[in-house]
């Protein structure tokens, strides 16, 4: 419908006005965006989350959900000044529990995998030159000693690797953000006005 | 400040990090049974940890309508859109057809994408500027940047077949090998930040206490 | 050169190319071409997950990668099911599957299904790993799963043939970590073109079963299915505005030493 595409057109345009510099029509947007995100992650969080795996259960007699939801009750302290403290306790457990969790799978996939296929791959020129790339990269941001010398030599190898990352890394940056620029652009021109 | 209660929070993190390491090693009914129930207990207690942020900003701006005349209009649209929000959704389901997915749909992810694709400019704008090959791990960056930037689309292609292969080497040889070794790092970091929370060290979730 | 100048420049040149839209040719990549068979060598009747693993930000670059990916399961007849880590991406997914499925003729609870949203990524991965049922007891709109043909098939990742994470941060990281690492499941991340030098690593050690990179990865996908769409009708506009930055980088760097030289010459 017309209509819709208008208003959507409208407050992509209001956004839009902050290149020229900063007025109420993008405060306004702003605003609003923020608090449709808001009212947006509110019904999601209760609905998607709260009501059935923690309320319905309850309702329904199953002792399950008990202590989630006591721990998930300890956390609304927090806004209380006294009580704030004891939502320390259900952070704790999420935070702990996380923290587990990573231990073996970060060190298996951040670390074993990586340096096993860095060493396994090392048969090919382009192998051996990442192996050397990796080594020389670690080299650098070892700080605990003098970047002098052949060690010296090998941080700055390491630098110029680094920099070959960072500016294949630009120009990705610019690939994703030009896209997001051109759907954009689309809506306004194909959807809205319709010259496309 | 607290010290019983700081105690056991600091007991209840070690507990359950050790727990959930040693359980992705070690299998046994009571382990499995306990993993999957403290896995869901996660989801509820982030959920309310949620809400209580959502709180929080509505909050915020409640004050900012009592104590800033110049600002409060923009939060009364705020909390505006977060009522209409709440009650499209709590009252109109969100199913397709609902008036908090059409919302969604045509308000809110059109906006989140606008406000994004604005980067499209500051990024132009800064690449002209910023970017000067004043050194040689500069001229190395930019070099690498512009082979990538323009290899990678399709008029790379018909400048030269040399320069896609060539993007691809850069991306999957050097660049690779910088990312892999901070990959590395990375890992190994985090690994002794999550010791040092099992340990009871890092308590930043205490409020630095 | 003032800011808005280059900001008008940008808008000019992009708008330009859009209403002329030349049409330039799509090569289509390895790792395009990668994700594309393996998808392509699955039975009809097997079952993929499409985690939607991003915010609505980045819906014009790999909204169109989503859409591709679950026209081409459709096409297939592989049942999809859907969910999302990322609040934003619960309700975009179910919108993208709703539309993609009904075009296709697909039916809800047995072609596909549409899970919700966990914000809690490590507990939901590693979950699924034990119990789908666990995680997820009901739908996105709130019916249990169980009363769905395709929830009762879909226990574990075992009953899983691939995972995409489309996302535009680090979500696919804890897929390889939890349930790669873990449960062995295969893992295919389609990004945002900005997280790919940091995905590289995972897709050389075998970690990642694949990876599709934002726009182009959406037009390299459209062009194997046959379906020039969102994802093709960009890559004109693209390269222009990468021509555009190349150009203006190389102007502010000729710029810059001109004026080195000239103060250099005036002392």
């Amino acid at each position: 419908m017309m209509w819709e595409t208008t208003i959507t057109a409208l407050l992509t345009l209001a956004i839009y006005t902050i290149l020229v510099g900063d007025n109420p029509l993008y405060k306004f947007a702003e605003h609003l965006l923020l608090g449709l995100t808001i009212g947006y992650s509110l019904v999601i969080t209760v609905k998607s989350i709260l009501i059935p795996q923690a309320i319905t259960p309850m309702a329904e007699g199953s002792l399950a959900a008990v202590i989630p939801i006591v721990l998930g009750s300890v956390m609304f302290l927090r806004v209380h000044a006294k009580l704030a403290g004891w939502s320390q306790i259900p952070l704790a457990l999420l935070i702990g529990a996380g923290a587990g969790a990573a231990i073996p799978a970060m060190m298996q996939a951040r670390v074993l995998k990586q340096v096993s296929a860095t060493i396994s791959g090392s048969g090919t020129l382009d192998g051996v030159i990442i192996l050397l790339g990796v080594i020389v990269t670690i080299m650098y941001f070892v700080f605990t000693r003098p970047h002098s010398g052949g060690w010296g030599k090998a941080a700055v190898a390491g630098r110029y690797f680094m920099m070959i990352f960072f500016g294949a890394t630009f120009a990705y940056t610019v690939m994703s953000r030009m896209a997001l620029l051109i759907g954009r652009l689309e809506f306004l021109l194909a959807d809205w006005l319709g010259v496309m | 400040m607290n010290p019983l209660r700081d105690r056991l929070a600091i007991f209840t993190a070690t507990a359950a990090g050790v727990f959930m390491t040693v359980q992705y090693f070690v299998s046994a009914p009571w382990m499995d049974a306990t993993y999957r129930a403290i896995l869901s207990w996660m989801q509820i207690i982030f959920a309310c940890a949620l809400i209580v942020g959502i709180g929080a900003v509505i909050k915020n701006h409640l004050t900012k309508i009592q104590r800033k005349p110049n600002e409060r209009y923009y939060s009364v649209v705020l909390l505006v859109a977060v009522a209409a929000m709440a009650i499209a959704g709590f009252t109109g389901g969100i199913d397709q057809g609902s008036s908090f997915l059409w919302v969604f749909n045509h308000l809110q992810a059109p906006m989140q994408a606008t406000v994004f694709s604005l980067l499209a400019f500051y990024v132009t704008s800064a690449a002209f500027r910023g970017f000067r090959a004043r050194s040689i791990e500069s001229a190395i960056l930019i070099g690498a940047g512009l082979i990538v930037l323009i290899g990678r689309v399709p008029i790379g292609e018909l400048l030269t077949p040399h320069l896609p292969s060539t993007a691809d080497w850069i991306v999957n040889v050097p660049a690779l090998a910088a990312k892999r070794a901070i990959l590395i790092g990375i890992g190994l970091g985090m690994v002794a930040t999550a010791l040092k929370v099992i340990a009871g060290v890092e308590r930043t979730y205490m409020g630095g206490r | 050169m003032q800011r808005r100048i280059i900001f008008a420049l940008l808008a000019i040149v992009v708008i330009a190319v859009m209403l002329i839209k030349p049409r330039l040719p799509i090569t289509v990549t390895d790792s395009t071409r990668g994700v594309y068979d393996q998808i392509e060598a699955l039975d009809s009747g097997a079952v993929i997950m499409l985690s939607f693993d991003h915010e609505a930000s980045s819906l014009p670059e790999i909204g169109p990668i989503g859409a591709a990916i679950a026209e081409h399961c459709f096409r297939r007849g592989i049942s999809v099911v859907g969910l999302a880590l990322f609040s934003e991406g619960n309700a975009l997914g179910y919108d993208l599957l709703s539309r993609r499925a009904a075009d296709a003729g697909r039916t809800y609870g047995t072609d596909w299904m549409y899970l919700g949203f966990r914000p809690q990524y490590t507990a939901a991965i590693l979950g699924m790993g034990e119990n789908i049922g666990d995680v997820f007891a009901t739908d996105y709109n709130g019916t249990p799963i169980t009363s769905f043909p395709l929830g009762e098939r879909v226990r574990t990742y075992d009953d899983i043939a691939l995972v995409v994470s489309i996302a535009d941060g680090s979500m696919p990281t804890y897929w390889i970590e939890y349930a790669a690492n873990r449960y062995g499941e295969k893992i295919i991340a389609a990004l945002s073109a900005v997280m790919v030098t940091s995905f590289t690593p995972y897709l050389e050690s075998g970690q990642l079963a694949g990876i599709l990179t934002g726009l182009k990865g959406a037009a390299e996908y459209e062009q194997l299915l046959g379906i020039p769409k969102a994802g093709t009708r960009g890559m004109a506009a693209q390269s222009a505005a990468h021509v555009l930055i190349a150009f203006l980088v190389l102007w502010g760097n000729v710029d810059a030493w001109r004026r080195r030289k000239s103060d250099g010459t005036k002392r």
